[in-house]
């Protein structure tokens, strides 16, 4: 009874969280053909309802009503595989990030924590070892094709998330040095008290560089522009998904944009400050509303993601791609020196000024 | 001319340079002018079925066949326009008016509208103005059959883009060009 309800009130968790990322993913490919368009002054889709915002209903319901094709030549298995292994890393990473404040509730007699589905001790370590359980549905797919576009595709890909995975993996120690935690939840709490205790700008080491270092890192990570070689249009027709139709497609689809999200979710949690507002407390809390400081905690969190998210757009309204020799090049040789030094300095610093 | 090639000589990178590379300055500036043509939204998108541009006066659309206001046609049936068909669209089969020996007409006019390029060589070729070029341009069809028009459809398509027709070249001034008319003050030639 007791673990049946337990699992009950977890999968209504993970209901929930899932729902919410699924309705994101269907905003963000709705936002990010608008944005771009409106960067271009062009107005984006706008025949699906008014002003185009029906668009994304359209397009689920075409590749869902679409010919699953498998080409001739390609590893069945595999082929099947793959867009599976893309969405299912990108998705399962949600398991671990704090949406808003870790309060606990009692309910039927059971400690809820509301705004995590687990808080795990080692969430970020979790996240990290998914996200490289996702380069092998993109590696997979490009390989498993039987097509050249997918397998080059693939094979940058492999390249570009390995290399680039290690630069996300070295600034996130800085953050974890100076927290002590793992947790998602304790990272986030120990940037509570306003703007000047994120960890972006915090005392004794602000992690500026890391900062940097980490959003480059994930919009290479996540294969978009200006890092999108592994599915560069003008040269690969679509990449390692070029054979993919119907719903496998739409599952690499979403995965890319799920993926987004999570870095997303992780670089807010980790250097802004996650849930906490950028003043001490809350003005709900402040003004005798306590119980409902969370919907103020949850809102900072979401426009903290957002930003991030039209962070990737503008990027890439903006940026042209880059060349492979160049991509490597600056992921091993400039990113790689700058997180490893981060590290150095802020193990120094949080030696000799410990929080 | 003579064309001095300078190749700039590799200069020692300034503090400013250095600056500029480690701030990210010229990614920077580019998505400032994104952002500022976000900002300042001027979309120039013609939401084409639902509103359509302003068409030039001069616009070389879809080929019609004319009339003249007491609804005969106009056409002579003399062929140069074929002639002057630069993808050979024109086909005209010519032949005499029944019971007018001196007048001819094109029996059958058939037009080849795949191949044509909208040059409008045919529409200056023709002596009696009877080619026009309509400000149709929606003609994507399914077959492609259906774009091989035949003398009664060219004649249609002139009644709707036309609806103001030309008076008989004898009733206009006589200045204007002449062609296969028969001039009432002027004596017949006998033969």
């Amino acid at each position: 009874m007791e673990i049946g309800l337990r699992l009950a009130v977890s999968l209504a968790q993970i209901a929930a969280v899932m729902g919410v990322v699924m309705l994101t993913v269907m905003v963000l490919t709705l936002a990010e053909r608008k944005v771009l368009g409106w960067m271009q002054d062009r107005m984006g889709p706008m025949e699906v309802g008014p002003y185009g915002v029906l668009q994304p209903i359209a397009d689920g319901l075409k590749l869902f009503f679409k010919e699953d094709i498998i080409p001739a030549g390609a590893n069945k298995f595999l082929f099947t595989l793959a867009p599976i292994l893309a969405l299912v890393p990108a998705m399962i990473g949600f398991a671990v990030i704090p949406f808003g404040p870790s309060l606990t509730i009692e309910l039927f007699g059971m400690q809820i924590k509301p705004f995590v589905i687990s808080d795990i001790n080692i969430g970020i370590l979790y996240i990290l070892a998914f996200a490289s359980i996702g380069a092998y549905g993109i590696i997979l797919g490009g390989w498993s094709s039987n097509s050249k576009y997918s397998l080059l595709g693939g094979l940058r890909s492999a390249a570009q998330v390995i290399s680039y995975e290690l630069n996300v993996g070295l600034a996130i120690v800085g953050v974890i040095l100076l927290s002590g935690s793992l947790s998602l939840v304790k990272i986030t709490e120990a940037q509570a008290g306003g703007f000047w205790n994120w960890f972006v700008i915090a005392m004794p080491f602000p992690q500026i560089f890391a900062f940097v270092v980490y959003v480059i890192s994930s919009v290479a990570e996540t294969n978009r522009v200006p890092f999108d070689l592994p599915e560069a249009e003008s040269e690969l027709v679509a990449g390692f998904f070029t054979e993919y139709s119907g719903m496998r497609f739409a599952f690499f689809f979403i995965a890319e944009y799920a993926n987004m999200i999570l870095v997303s979710c992780v670089a807010a949690a980790l250097f802004l400050g996650g849930w906490n507002a950028p003043y001490p407390g809350t003005i709900l809390g402040h003004i005798g509303l306590d119980s409902l400081a969370w919907i103020e905690n949850v809102v900072w969190f979401a426009a903290k993601v957002y930003f991030f998210l039209f962070l990737f757009f503008w990027l890439r309204a903006t940026l042209p791609r880059l060349r492979y020799d160049q991509l490597m090049r600056f992921g091993w040789k400039v990113m790689l020196p700058i997180a490893l030094g981060n590290i150095v300095l802020t193990a120094i610093a949080a030696y000799f000024f410990p929080r | 001319m003579n064309v001095a090639v300078t190749t700039q000589p590799k200069r020692k990178p300034s503090f400013s340079d250095w600056l500029k590379t480690l701030t990210f300055y010229e990614l920077l500036v580019g998505m400032k002018a994104t952002l500022t043509h976000l900002l300042n939204y001027k979309p120039i998108t013609l939401q084409y079925p639902h509103e359509k541009r302003l068409l030039p006066d001069n616009y070389r659309g879809m080929l019609a066949l004319l009339r003249y206001d007491d609804g005969t046609e106009k056409c002579v049936g003399c062929d140069l326009c074929e002639a002057a068909c630069p993808s050979r669209v024109i086909r005209v089969v010519s032949g005499e008016v029944p019971g007018e020996p001196t007048k001819r007409y094109s029996k059958e006019y058939y037009m080849d509208m795949t191949r044509c390029l909208f040059c409008g060589l045919c529409v200056d070729a023709c002596p009696v103005d009877a080619l026009g070029m309509t400000r149709e341009f929606e003609w994507a069809v399914y077959d492609k059959r259906q774009l091989h028009l035949n003398k009664q459809q060219l004649l249609a398509i002139g009644d709707r883009s036309f609806p103001v027709r030309e008076k008989r070249l004898e009733l206009q001034h006589p200045n204007v060009a002449f062609f296969n008319v028969t001039f009432k003050h002027l004596p017949q030639k006998e033969n």
